[in-house]
């Protein structure tokens, strides 16, 4: 995979091509994403014709049952799934860049398990808490989990990608232990409240939720324009790396913590959502192969549209019963998963 | 498992050593297994238990409650432990792969959603077929798993096997999760199977697992001395006059008659079988005649301890056995990983 992408970079790098394919295939996703977005807004028990939501979204009627519909529930849900999607593909982007691991994903490397234990700790043993403090919490667990992970699986380079894998399954499971002795531990509401969350459930997504993800998306986009440069440049190994000027261990370990914040602010809002760290960056690349930088926005253009195209599935598919989206990526995501396996090069990137 | 090889000093040296260390091992089973039973809601006293066991009286109260409830959970440990022990000890000989596991490599997640769909379809309560839809389920699981490593580049080796149970177990898990949305009834029964207990099983259904416990134990027995061969390679186990393809199948059916026993009665328990049989190798080294009995006790010890665990820690709550299995487990296979990779 990482010679083609040097043939790529130098071409681009050479030629100056404009990048025509990635672009229309960019305009082709949000349009896809457009379509989604107006096919959430029309579904649900209470029926709207699109030219009534289109009049709801220019112009709310306070009071009426319809402007609540569409403002209160639908819309800010439809931007909640849109962001967390974004956001987890973003992640793993960077993930997989950074490892040059291609299965890289922040549900696989134990980030989602890391920040659910943090959150279910502070549900279950401190009801009283603010819901504001769930993403900090999170942030915490997630950051403590993959600093485990990444300290435990360092040493010689040979197997260290095949190590992070192995090392996420183990203390994924370590991890999703606790949490579950910790739902034993904890009283019958509280483990309620938590167990709707663990399914990564779209459907108490509000305002809240969505200003939260908006603006930490937005703080973070300095850093993931910044981000470009050094996965492109750790792309070629950190050998590489270091030759084209690059300060290796700190851009990582900046990168490794901008991956984290994404995938916890997400996880933190909805609850893990499996598997879309992991594929949208592989189908964004399917769709059009392109610099890391258009790349970044062409995996979390894929990812908003997954999870978009998952919440809708899920409310749709068995109404007037909810399946969470969690659940919808995770059937989609884990044969992908499979092919992904299938795929691989060759036994090293395995 | 070439490392097994190598520590492998002197069988008879081993074997010594084995037959003065059974003594011991079986000690320490019967003082689990007392120590077990008289840890509970209310402590019992060990000469009460003994008292229960040999001489019961109708009327005593705690003869009744060790009789009907303490006993049977007991022995599930013992049966449960010992039969994922083998299990995980012949998965990993036969496929020399030091992280094998029947959890690890999808029959478990196969057995628990065969499990789960026969019971929405089925109702609630069980039926003596619940061991059997378990065995296709866990054959299922396997059969995907290995078609999936296999078709990967590189072919069936430890990394592609555990990739590939880890999408398999995944997509199954959220299946299991999916009919538990759609059928909420037989979730509530379920939900603590779920995540692996041994609490409030009977005698009935246990003996609906007897026979594929025994089954498996036996034919475990019987290939462990086939296995050791084919531990030090295909070849070498084929020059050594070993029908490769044919013990692979019947080790393949020890494995999955075990864990789908395992399943049906007490649900998917975790990392039992990946940690016994390594604890089994530190003390009689390389060789499967002694490596399974062995683990076949050590993993009844482990399990019974785990239980009493899961019963004390938090009590007067109870945690699923299952999540004691998995935090001890999971450090386990962290360890072999730095270690054997």
């Amino acid at each position: 995979m990482s010679a083609v992408w040097r043939v790529a970079a130098l071409r681009g790098a050479i030629a100056f091509e404009a990048p025509v394919r990635p672009l229309l295939v960019l305009a082709l996703l949000g349009a896809a994403i457009a379509a989604t977005a107006l096919a959430s807004l029309l579904t649900g028990s209470y029926g709207l014709a699109w030219s009534e939501v289109a009049a709801l979204l220019a112009r709310p009627e306070a009071g009426s049952m319809g402007s609540t519909v569409v403002w209160e529930f639908r819309f800010p849900r439809l931007l909640a799934a849109l962001l967390t999607g974004a956001m987890l593909a973003l992640s793993g982007a960077i993930l997989q860049g950074i490892t040059r691991n291609p299965l890289a994903d922040p549900s696989l490397v134990g980030v989602s398990q890391g920040a659910a234990l943090a959150v279910v700790a502070l549900i279950v043993l401190w009801p009283g808490a603010m819901p504001g403090l769930r993403p900090v919490a999170a942030f915490g667990g997630a950051m403590a989990v993959a600093a485990l992970i990444l300290s435990l699986s360092r040493g010689d380079a040979g197997g260290a990608t095949l190590r992070f894998v192995l090392m996420g399954i183990g203390v994924a499971a370590f991890v999703s232990a606790v949490t579950g002795a910790m739902l034993t531990y904890g009283r019958l509401e509280a483990a309620q409240a938590a167990l709707g969350w663990l399914a990564g459930s779209l459907h108490a997504a509000g305002w809240g939720e969505v200003r939260v993800l908006a603006l930490v998306l937005l703080g973070l986009c300095p850093a993931l324009v910044w981000a470009g440069r050094p996965i492109s440049a750790l792309r070629f190994g950190p050998e590489v790396a270091t030759g084209l000027g690059l300060a290796v261990q700190p851009a990582r370990v900046l990168l490794v913590l901008l991956s984290v914040a994404l995938a916890a602010a997400a996880v933190s809002a909805v609850g893990p959502l499996g598997f879309v760290g992991l594929v949208a960056p592989h189908v964004a690349q399917r769709l059009a192969r392109s610099g890391p930088g258009l790349h970044l926005v062409l995996s979390a253009a894929t990812g908003a549209l997954m999870v978009g195209l998952a919440d809708l599935i899920g409310r749709a598919a068995f109404a007037p019963l909810q399946i969470p989206a969690g659940l919808v990526t995770a059937l989609v995501g884990s044969p992908l998963f499979a092919l992904l396996i299938l795929r691989s090069q060759s036994r090293r990137t395995l | 498992m070439t490392a097994h090889a190598a520590t492998h000093a002197g069988p008879g040296g081993r074997r010594a050593a084995a037959l003065a260390g059974a003594p011991l091992l079986l000690g320490l089973l019967v003082l689990v297994f007392l120590w077990h039973i008289a840890v509970g809601a209310k402590p019992i006293p060990l000469g009460t238990v003994l008292a229960a066991l040999t001489a019961p009286e109708p009327g005593n109260f705690d003869h009744v409650v060790i009789r009907d409830l303490r006993l049977p959970r007991a022995v599930y440990a013992v049966a449960v432990g010992a039969s994922l022990s083998v299990a995980g000890a012949l998965i990993q000989g036969v496929t020399r792969n030091p992280l094998a596991e029947p959890g690890l490599l999808g029959l478990m997640a196969g057995a628990s959603v065969a499990v789960v769909l026969w019971v929405a379809l089925q109702g609630p309560g069980g039926s003596a077929a619940l061991p059997l839809v378990a065995a296709l389920g866990a054959l299922g699981g396997a059969a995907l798993v290995w078609g999936l490593a296999g078709a990967a580049p590189g072919g069936v080796q430890p990394l592609s096997l555990i990739l590939a149970g880890a999408a398999v177990t995944a997509f199954l898990g959220a299946i299991v999760t999916l009919a538990h949305l759609l059928d909420e009834q037989s979730f509530q029964s379920l939900r603590v199977w779920l995540n692996g207990t041994l609490s409030g099983r009977s005698w009935e259904v246990f003996l609906w697992g007897l026979p594929w416990f025994a089954g498996g134990l036996a034919l475990a027995f019987v290939l462990a001395r086939q296995v050791t061969a084919l531990a030090m390679g295909e070849e070498v186990a084929a020059g050594l006059g070993v029908d490769v393809a044919r013990l692979k199948a019947l080790a393949l059916a020890a494995v999955v008659a075990l864990t789908a026993a395992s399943v049906a009665l007490a649900g998917p328990l975790g990392f039992v079988g990946l940690v016994i049989p390594h604890a089994a190798r530190l003390f009689v080294g390389a060789d499967y005649r002694l490596i399974v009995p062995v683990s076949a006790v050590i993993g009844a010890i482990y399990l019974l301890g785990v239980d009493i665990l899961a019963r004390v820690a938090l009590a007067p709550l109870e945690i699923a056995t299952g999540l004691v299995t998995a935090l001890a487990g999971g450090p386990v296979f962290v360890w072999l990983v730095r270690a054997r990779l």
